[in-house]
């Protein structure tokens, strides 16, 4: 039941891009490829669902061997926990939503079947991934969706800034996927297997002496081996420092990057190490701690002073993610998942709510006209503009054209405030408060608890990035819905979303509070993700945390109160040493009381700057020029790749050139010229007097001797005959005589 | 009548016909030598298989069956040639025939 589950809802996508990809051969298109991978998306959303209550209870994996090499076997296979489970849902559920708002969305555009079996295969990657139970699976899945990510965001290729977005994309990633790749192969040295779970995987290997002992010496090595292992994660979840791709693949159509770099994709990345977290060591960890919070605040401070609506969005991202891997560094891996799961419903909503209030501005541009006067060609004038390093704004992303616009389009702005007040952490009703607390909590907890400086610092910078991230998330709300508007033609163009695209608003807003979550699932199915396997001393600090959060992902998903978590710890923690879980509760409450704060602040000063006019940002910005400026050139990381990592690469390669045209090309051109002045000219004379001359004397020999010898042939048979007769007699006797 | 009487008037027979081959000007006393080889031959063959192989091995006898069929196809594509050197040169002597000669 399980496996023709999820056999369905892995191949549910394939066939959707299966039949576009057949079909294409033949030079057609499916003509409802749109309704198609859609259906093919809801299908697997509801198998999705009945998977929930197939799994819950008891998770495991199931595997077939895919390939020998000798000894070593390859498998490939499933691994269901809830956690599983919980990610199925996200994707097939976003995935579906996505699919139906891109019908509105993308309508009209000269390769719109192409761009639905482009996201077929994208949910079919995706979800590969995540089921994956090996390193290897997933990393299939993983390069998969890099190649999904590449195709979407160059969908309008024709743009040279999306060309070059989605070239940026790619290499970006691979970056770090070379370092996972190299953390693979070495877990895969020491394991011998790429499973992760089972009798054989890696997880149960790794608390055998036989592999790895548990002196300085491996866990140096373990550490490593994370480490290489989270550079996949650092670049397919834009961590700095190979974050600069992620805002640039703003490029690709806003279902894309609602979809893939906001919801699912670049979550891939806090998956993968949520996965790995068993084979984390607090070296490690710590590593993964402070990139995720260095991104998170890095991000959100560039996030405040964009203008294009896509990008602050793209930095808003980043910068959740940040938190995420902040979370699963300091140990509170469920608090990362869950944050993983909330983030993907109201960052979707954000970017699809974006979608829906460029695609008002849209019109104006006569874009849909244009398409149709010029058939095939397709002419994005109004995108041109857009610089790969997006100094300048496409006039329908840019905010400062917008103003005004909660009373032109209702629904997109109540479903766009409800996403905005979950990710600014305003408390209790909304998701994203829960998820963030939980994060802040579990890092103070940390901190508290083994009173280490480190995460006293990461702490400040979580919570100072929490601050930012209400402060510019109202600032895009104040700018974009309220006010005057600022562009009278434009905002005169402006006209609320078909229903296409306004029902997946809504069902993501509904997403976005707890409560939804609670109705979902009774509480006896609350989702308990498996412990991971804590054996080593280095992993034994980590534990009692983890267990704590380990029982408060689905309490906290699923909308429960703090009170009934507690009770639930409370029992599940009697037998404990209490001291840990008390100062974790403490720590959640003070955290608890700091987010309010600074989500207060943060949004206060958002109303007093872009509502009240209270304040001018501009003067700010004058007064504070340096921080500004490296704000708004995004802390000089393009200009720093540009000028190090592209000129040193330039300077290589000129390097090299140089020494091609002198060194190579001199040794092969002087091999030319002594080959042709000394041997050719010596063989040459060779040939020409010896080999040659031998020849002419056979000839001449032959000329004469047959000029003598052909008065033989007299043409006259019996002569002839004569001679055959003589020959004869002559052969007898002398055989006779022999 | 032994063997050697047969031989003797095969050899006779053969040497005429080489006789004739290498002497005779014109083609169809040609042919009619060859004719006498064959038939020496056939002499030869009948005579072996008579005197020296047991009596029901008639394997010889067989040979010279086949052989006089041979000759008739070869009096055949012969006088064919000859018919054809005839137009083309309107003369059956093969000392005129010397169109090959060195």
């Amino acid at each position: 039941m399980v496996v023709s589950l999820i056999s369905i809802i892995l191949l549910c996508p394939l066939a959707a891009f299966a039949i576009f990809a057949l079909l294409g051969l033949a030079k057609r298109n499916f003509p409802r490829q749109d309704y198609l991978s859609t259906a093919a998306m809801l299908v697997a959303l509801v198998c999705s669902f009945l998977l929930l209550w197939e799994v819950v209870p008891k998770p495991e994996p199931h595997t077939v061997d895919w390939i020998s090499l000798g000894k070593i076997t390859f498998s490939m296979g499933f691994y269901l926990d809830s956690v599983t489970v919980i990610m199925l849902i996200v994707v097939t559920l976003v995935s579906s939503l996505v699919h139906i708002f891109s019908i509105g969305y993308m309508h009209g555009d000269p390769r719109y079947p192409r761009f639905f079996a482009y996201l077929s295969l994208f949910s079919f990657s995706m979800l590969f991934l995540v089921v994956s139970d090996n390193l290897l699976g997933i990393y299939i899945g993983w390069e998969l969706v890099g190649l999904c990510s590449y195709l979407l965001i160059g969908f309008w290729f024709e743009k040279d800034s999306a060309a070059n977005a989605c070239k940026k994309a790619f290499l970006t990633t691979r970056v770090g996927d070379v370092g996972m790749f190299i953390g693979m192969m070495m877990l895969f040295a020491r394991f011998d297997t790429l499973s992760l779970y089972g009798d054989n995987g890696i997880f149960t290997r790794i608390t055998n002496p036989e592999y790895l002992t548990a002196d300085a010496s491996g866990i140096f090595w373990l550490s490593i081996a994370g480490v290489l292992i989270f550079c996949g994660a650092v670049g397919k979840s834009a961590q700095v420092p190979l974050h600069t791709w992620l805002p640039d693949a703003m490029e690709g159509p806003t279902p894309v990057s609602a979809l893939i770099h906001a919801a699912t994709m670049v979550a891939a990345g806090v998956y993968l190490t949520a996965r790995m977290f068993p084979i984390l060591t607090p070296s490690s960890s710590l590593v993964i701690a402070y990139v995720g919070g260095i991104t998170a605040l890095v991000a959100a401070t560039i996030a405040i002073v964009r203008f294009d609506i896509k990008r602050v969005l793209a930095y808003s991202t980043v910068s959740q993610l940040g938190y995420m891997m902040l979370a699963i560094g300091a140990g509170s891996y469920v608090a990362g998942l869950f944050h993983l799961t909330t983030h993907a419903f109201f960052k979707a909503l954000l970017f699809l709510g974006s979608g829906s209030v460029i695609h008002a501005f849209h019109a104006m541009h006569a874009h849909h006209d244009e398409e149709h006067a010029n058939g095939e060609e397709h002419k994005h004038d109004d995108h041109s503009l857009v610089h790969a390093h997006g100094s300048e704004i496409p006039s329908d992303q840019d905010m400062r054209n917008m103003g005004g616009l909660r009373r032109k389009m209702p629904w997109t702005f109540g479903t766009m405030l409800v996403a905005t007040l979950s990710i600014s952490g305003v408390p209790f009703i909304f998701s994203g408060f829960w998820s963030k607390d939980k994060i802040l909590g579990g890092v103070l907890g940390r901190a508290m608890e083994w009173n280490s400086v480190h995460h006293y610092v990461l702490f400040g910078m979580a919570l100072l990035a929490a601050g930012i991230t209400a402060f510019y998330m109202f600032r895009l709300i104040f700018m974009t819905f309220f006010g005057e508007p600022r562009n009278q033609e434009m905002h005169d163009m402006a006209h609320e979303s078909p229903w296409v695209m306004v029902v997946p608003l809504l069902v993501l807003a509904i997403l976005s509070f707890p409560v939804v979550n609670k109705w979902w699932f009774n509480k006896d199915n609350i989702i308990r993700p498996e412990q991971p396997h804590i054996h080593a001393p280095q992993h034994a600090q980590l534990g009692p945390d983890t267990k704590i959060d380990g029982a408060n992902f689905g309490i906290a998903f699923f909308g429960i109160s703090e009170t009934e978590a507690a009770e639930e710890e409370g029992e599940k923690n009697t037998k404990k040493a209490d001291d840990a879980y008390y100062i974790h509760k403490l720590a959640h409450n003070i955290a608890m009381v700091l987010s309010i704060v600074v989500a207060g602040v943060g949004i206060l000063l958002s109303w007093l700057f872009y509502h009240r006019r209270r304040f001018s940002a501009e003067s700010v910005a004058t007064t504070f020029r340096p921080a500004y400026n490296l704000f708004w050139n995004k802390y000089y990381f393009d200009e720093f790749y540009d000028g190090v990592l592209v000129a040193l690469t330039v300077w290589k390669s000129r390097l090299f050139a140089k020494f091609d045209l002198s060194a190579i090309d001199g040794i092969v051109n002087g091999v030319a010229t002594i080959t042709r002045q000394v041997f050719a000219a010596f063989i040459g004379f060779f040939d020409n007097r010896v080999v040659d001359g031998i020849v002419n004397r056979v000839a001449e020999v032959t000329w004469a001797a047959g000029g003598r010898i052909r008065r033989i042939q007299t043409g006259a048979i019996q002569t002839y005959l004569f001679v055959v007769l003589g020959g004869i007699v002559l052969i007898i006797l002398i055989f006779r005589a022999l | 009548m032994s063997l050697q009487h047969y031989l003797v008037i095969s050899a006779i027979l053969f040497s005429l016909g080489i006789f004739a081959v290498l002497t005779r000007k014109n083609a169809i006393s040609i042919l009619m030598g060859i004719e006498l080889i064959l038939n020496s031959c056939n002499l030869n063959f009948v005579a072996f298989s008579r005197f020296v192989t047991p009596p029901e091995n008639i394997d010889g006898q067989i040979i010279a069956i086949f052989g006089i069929v041979l000759a008739a196809a070869e009096a055949a594509v012969f006088l064919a040639i000859i018919l054809a050197i005839y137009r083309e040169f309107g003369s059956i002597r093969p000392d005129e025939v010397d169109t090959l000669k060195g």
